[in-house]
């Protein structure tokens, strides 16, 4: 008898002929996050299976296996030969301390074993009845479903409680794109979102020292590691973003000050995307959060762009997102009360409504395209 | 690069280091243990301490050594029950603010004195309240922490037992110690004090308390200073407070004069138009607080930092309330309360890298107050 780590997947089961390159994908993802600790890993039909393992590192397998995106449930359990007798024995070691109801579900795939699934339900479920008092059988609704898989290949998997990772799908299936991280509470969550959904990420920060101070890069780069757990690591590139907004400060109007600031970071965003091969640029704005956010707001910063830019909060309440920031352990950075570079030089009234034409002329006021290039080079970059 | 931000924590002396380092090598055995290594070791402890007590003229008092000031406070404050309101100001530091906070969420309850414009507390509001409540315990800061604001503690102690000899009387003296000239009165019943302060360690911390008073303690286990703060003893981080004490003491008029000199300078120079002055004449002359009008303290900080001179902004700013709870209880409104810098010496300053640094520091306002604009 040995134990063993089931993982199941779940929307890759939707693809067609490209399935194996999902499962593929996921197996290598799982395998990359598990490097660190001594096991074994098989990849059976539908499912992989993680054993030889020691089971003092069970917790932390189950703690990386929660933060993979395509993993989407998992079981410990216990492998033994297709014998009923070693099959009871582990049923019994399963059940072991339960309370409550319980029901008995075989599958029988290997079609030479010899009592069919049915005859072994009673039979198993007969034997658990004998062996504990505290459990009784509810077929309909149980507590515990006791899972008895007798599989073709001589192996027989008993599993009960079933534990859920994050679905989605694996992380380098769905491109590459570049996250604004801001080091508030949204954009981790939106990098997580996006991470979810099979895309490798790295983050921009800009930065405005000495507005802003190291321990608000500090906390970013906090932020950027939590949502690399996610990514199966990243890049962080730190631009300096000081002088272009004292430009901005100094030329153009005050009320338009945070429109054209994002229309440069996209710019600079965009430079960076095609510098590393990103596909998008994802930003954690929510529709009429903030000034900026207004739908003139997002297409005034849009224009710039020539690639697309994906919003997975956009229709995200506040609470929705602190729920999720929450889940995957921001929160707490995330209001860390540094000063960030979206709050110095704030206007008194930010306009809500911005016009392309007026931005343009404001920017027209300065050379943005050197102050531009200065703050790519001079990017710093941090490998998570 | 130039420190001056020593209120928050100071280098350790070298000199204390070296002579206790005998504690680290040869002399490492634990004070329980009862082979001479660990007698002698217990005895160095015991000596640390009657000098510690020396230094303030506190003869029939004990002390406790704990792992920093923090500790201490919440030793004296949560260590005794008392019944009736607990008192404190509106001018402490967070160890003694945040207890109170906590002893009103387990039901006790709590009293805050408002304070004068310079951060000490109003002693006439203050006494008022105690002859009109029954007060059970009351801490009052000796040097606020970030104003430099002086107390009178042994004054106020004295008029709070006229009214009422029972109460417990508790100062934090975390900036007090090793830099004013201090003698504990008898109606003062506990003492905070803090080693980094004062060119020691980080790590160790005392208690200076009345003999008899009984101390609930907060950490319990093998019975170490007397009971009251169990866990084996620093032996090395408590020598290094007893020799940078030491170090202190013998100079301690020389050094008030010195750093007296170097706070005038600055509050004497630095361009009236552009700076308030927070810390008032009679403050601890180790700490100027003043604020950049119209700009943020930590700007300000950053930009000096690049300069090489390291300052504190002396407060911790948050989201939903960025200013200082203690300079905003003072009375100052917005633009003086994000501006706020905190100058803090150390005798080893200077009078000629003073004399730049407020150059570099008014230059610094001044270019910053045009970019702002």
């Amino acid at each position: 008898m040995k134990t063993v780590i089931i993982i199941r997947f779940c929307e890759i089961h939707l693809k067609g002929k490209n399935r194996g390159y999902f499962e593929r994908l996921l197996q290598s993802n799982i395998e990359s996050s598990l490097k660190d600790i001594n096991h074994n890993f098989t990849a059976l039909h539908s499912r992989y299976v993680v054993d030889d393992f020691d089971i003092n590192d069970y917790d932390l397998i189950c703690d990386k296996l929660k933060k993979i995106p395509g993993v989407h449930t998992f079981s410990k359990g216990l492998v033994v030969d297709n014998d009923f007798e070693l099959i009871s024995e582990a049923v019994l070691e399963v059940c072991k301390g339960k309370t409550g109801t319980f029901k008995v579900a075989v599958n029988r795939a290997d079609k030479t074993f010899p009592i069919r699934s049915m005859d072994a339900c009673r039979e198993l479920g007969g034997r658990v009845l004998d062996n504990y008092k505290d459990l009784t059988v509810n077929v309909s609704n149980p507590d515990h479903l006791i899972n008895v898989d007798i599989r073709e290949d001589g192996k027989t998997f008993i599993y009960c409680d079933v534990e859920y990772g994050i679905s989605g799908m694996p992380v380098g299936s769905a491109g590459k794109g570049l996250l604004l991280i801001s080091g508030g509470i949204d954009s981790p969550v939106a990098g997580y979102m996006m991470a979810k959904r099979g895309m490798k990420l790295d983050c921009v920060h800009f930065h405005s020292y000495p507005y802003t101070g190291e321990a608000a890069k500090e906390k970013v780069i906090e932020l950027t590691k939590k949502v690399s757990e996610y990514n199966g690591g990243m890049n962080l590139y730190v631009v300096s973003f000081t002088k272009i907004q004292e430009a901005i400060h100094k030329y153009a109007r005050d009320d338009y000050m945070i429109t054209i600031m994002r229309r440069i970071m996209m710019r600079i965003a965009e430079r960076l995307s095609k510098k590393i091969g990103a596909q998008a640029i994802i930003t954690g704005e929510s529709l009429g959060q903030v000034a900026s956010q207004t739908i003139e707001g997002m297409t005034c910063t849009e224009e710039v762009l020539n690639m697309p830019i994906l919003r997975p909060l956009v229709a995200f309440d506040k609470l929705d997102i602190i729920k999720i920031s929450k889940d995957i352990d921001t929160y707490d950075t995330s209001i860390l009360p540094y000063e960030d570079c979206c709050t110095v030089f704030l206007p008194k009234f930010p306009v809500i409504k911005p016009s392309i034409e007026t931005a343009k002329q404001e920017e027209a006021k300065f050379d943005m395209e050197s102050l531009i290039e200065e703050a790519i080079q001079n990017a710093e970059k941090y490998q998570f | 690069m130039v420190y001056l931000d020593n209120a928050a924590t100071t280098k350790p002396s070298i000199n204390a280091l070296n002579k206790a380092e005998v504690f680290n090598s040869e002399n490492y055995f634990n004070p329980s243990g009862l082979y001479s290594g660990g007698i002698s070791a217990l005895k160095e402890i015991k000596s640390a301490k009657e000098y510690i007590l020396s230094t303030l003229r506190a003869l029939n008092k004990d002390i406790c050594f704990t792992s920093c000031g923090s500790e201490s406070d919440n030793l004296a404050i949560f260590g005794l029950s008392k019944r009736g309101y607990y008192c404190t100001t509106k001018g402490e530091h967070s160890a003694v603010y945040k207890s109170f906070l906590e002893l009103k969420n387990r039901g006790k309850q709590v009293f805050f004195f408002d304070l004068n414009k310079d951060g000490s507390v109003n002693l006439e509001k203050l006494l008022e309240f105690v002859k009109e409540n029954e007060v059970g315990f009351i801490s009052v800061m000796h040097v606020n922490n970030e104003t430099g604001a002086i107390n009178d503690v042994n004054f106020i102690a004295k008029e709070v037992k006229k009214i009422n000899p029972k109460i417990i009387f508790h100062v934090d003296g975390v900036q007090a110690y090793g830099k004013i000239e201090y003698a504990i009165s008898n109606d003062i019943d506990l003492y905070s004090i803090s080693a980094h302060k004062i060119n020691a360690l980080k790590g160790v911390g005392a208690l200076i308390f009345k003999k008899g008073l009984t101390l609930t303690p907060l950490i319990f286990g093998g019975g170490q200073e007397n009971g009251l703060r169990s866990g084996t003893e620093n032996v090395f981080g408590i020598k290094v407070f007893e020799f940078a004490a030491k170090e202190k003491y013998e100079n301690i008029k020389d050094n008030f004069q010195k750093v007296l000199c170097l706070k005038n300078y600055i509050k004497d120079n630095l361009n009236k138009e552009d700076f308030e002055i927070i810390s008032s004449k009679n403050s601890s002359p180790y700490i100027l607080t003043v604020s950049a009008k119209g700009l943020r303290g930590e700007t300000v900080m950053h930009l000096l930092e690049k300069e090489g001179y390291i300052v504190g902004n002396g407060s911790a700013c948050s989201s939903k309330n960025r200013y200082s709870r203690v300079i905003e209880a003072c009375g100052y409104k917005k633009d003086v309360l994000e501006g706020v810098v905190r100058i803090s010496f150390n005798p080893e300053n200077t009078l000629e890298e003073i004399k730049e640094f407020v150059n570099v520091f008014n230059l610094t306002v001044e270019n910053l107050k045009k970019v702002m604009q």
